[in-house]
């Protein structure tokens, strides 16, 4: 009886030196299938928790339905002006690249819209599950963005969804440029609590480099990870560190990184000729959803 | 009937695990709704419903995650581990000592996966910031696991598999 007790805890003992012990390769792929297990369900109770919120906000904000659409459409007549200008500019820039005899630089990007359905379950990550993964065309290491800017990169991707290494989590590091002072650093997350802010910082910025609060930061395009002019966020606070030799810039960034229920990932061409099934877009011009495979999306329409 | 059990409370748990958002204070733990399953499965149930229980948990838990595949594993074993051999010198059914075991079960599962990642180099917590969040996992662990035992008790006796007790 003593040695079937010792046996089993040998043979479980083995078990978790296999499991921890397996090669990259297998250890996705089972983790892969056990989270496109889980994620249906996971889908439908986040699905299922969000109609519930909607629903209160839609009662409780019933008196200012009216003034919020009054608001919206206002919004939407100026985006559109905006867009058309933008129109223009592009034609007009593609036309001086041309007679400059520069480079065609690629315009369109494409943009994946996904949901979020959970975050990571020990909590030593600042991450975010999305229902979308490879067979959608999302790819590893891609931005993924919301409508107000940057929030971090795919990670660790299974064939339905991937998961987002938010850029509040120290090991995202992304290369930046402060737009006003064109200033270029290295931008890494401070580990701030979910939806805390600043959620990033700039370390080894010059002392004679002039940063100021409230300067815009973007994506500088630099590692190859990162599209190039996203928006990061805004410099909340700028300090020299004890011994003068530099100084070190506190980013806010522009989406809430605590409160995110969609994002976009980007994708390329080539992540995208593995797509299986269309993906639902909506027409802004029309006011319609569509079936579409991405969204496509020009470089000065990106946040 | 039990093993149904297990994998329904397993799912729920995990589930859960990924939707409830973390603890906002004392290091920001995770709500430990796979180890109330765990250690559930350690007091009331033979050992090798405790084993299958840490080691699905584990790898439930860890694909949920960024974590390497049976590092999760590893501190249910050790929380359950430890809950099994002191069982013997307490009355595990009574709530004050299922806090009790809840709060000490979640702190060995926090110390040990702190541990096994920081080994590994995947986080950048320091001995500090993992105190503290081993702390949080205390308060947390003390309160949720006698409710989640009493989840799980209501639907065992709603099944009928009380008989399986150890």
């Amino acid at each position: 009886m003593k040695d079937r007790r010792w046996i089993a805890l040998c043979a479980i003992g083995l078990v978790v030196l296999v499991m921890m012990n397996l090669p990259d390769a297998a250890s996705s792929r089972v983790k892969g299938v056990v989270r496109d297990g889980v994620s249906p369900l996971q889908g439908v109770l986040r699905g299922g928790v969000r109609e519930l919120r909607e629903i209160f906000r839609y009662i409780r904000g019933i008196g200012d339905l009216a003034l919020e659409n009054r608001a919206l459409s206002e919004e939407i007549v100026y985006l559109r002006g905006e867009m058309r200008m933008t129109h223009d500019l592009e034609r007009e820039n593609q036309l001086l690249r041309e007679q400059l005899g520069f480079v065609e630089r690629p315009m369109s990007r494409h943009l994946i819209p996904c949901e979020v359905i959970g975050r990571d379950s020990t909590g030593w990550w600042a991450t975010i599950r999305l229902n979308k993964g490879k067979t959608s065309g999302v790819a590893d290491g891609r931005a993924v963005i919301t409508t107000d800017g940057l929030i971090g990169r795919t990670v660790s991707l299974s064939q339905r969804t991937a998961d987002v290494l938010l850029l509040s989590d120290p090991a995202c590091k992304v290369s930046v440029r402060l737009t006003r002072s064109d200033v270029f650093g290295v931008a890494e997350g401070t580990g701030a609590k979910t939806g805390e802010q600043p959620v990033c910082r700039i370390e080894y910025l010059s002392t004679s480099a002039d940063i100021r609060e409230g300067d815009e930061v973007v994506t500088a395009g630099m590692g190859g990870l990162f599209p190039k002019g996203l928006l990061v966020g805004h410099v909340s606070r700028v300090e020299p560190v004890e011994s003068g030799l530099y100084q070190v810039a506190w980013v806010t960034s522009a989406a809430n990184l605590g409160e995110l229920e969609y994002a976009f990932v980007s994708a390329t061409t080539d992540d995208l000729a593995v797509t299986a099934a269309p993906v639902q877009a909506f027409d802004w011009e029309e006011g319609e959803a569509y079936p579409v495979d991405v969204l496509e999306f020009s470089e000065e329409e990106l946040p | 009937m039990t093993v149904l059990m297990l994998l329904f409370w397993l799912l729920v748990g995990g589930t859960l695990q990924v939707l409830v958002p973390a603890w906002r204070h004392m290091g920001q733990p995770m709500f430990p709704f796979l180890l109330g399953v765990v250690l559930y499965t350690a007091l009331n149930k033979k050992p090798r419903y405790f084993m299958a229980a840490a080691i699905l948990a584990g790898i439930l838990e860890d694909s949920l995650s960024l974590a390497p595949l049976g590092s999760s594993a590893c501190a249910f074993l050790a929380a359950g581990s430890l809950a099994i051999l002191l069982r013997v010198d307490f009355y595990t059914d009574k709530v004050r000592t299922t806090m009790c075991f809840g709060a000490l079960c979640a702190a060995t599962t926090t110390g040990t996966m702190a541990l096994l990642l920081r080994s590994k180099q995947l986080i950048l917590f320091s001995g500090n910031d993992i105190a503290w969040r081993m702390a949080g996992s205390t308060m947390l662990g003390a309160v949720l696991i006698p409710v989640w035992f009493w989840g799980m008790r209501s639907s065992e006796r709603l099944l009928g598999t009380w008989e399986d007790r150890d």
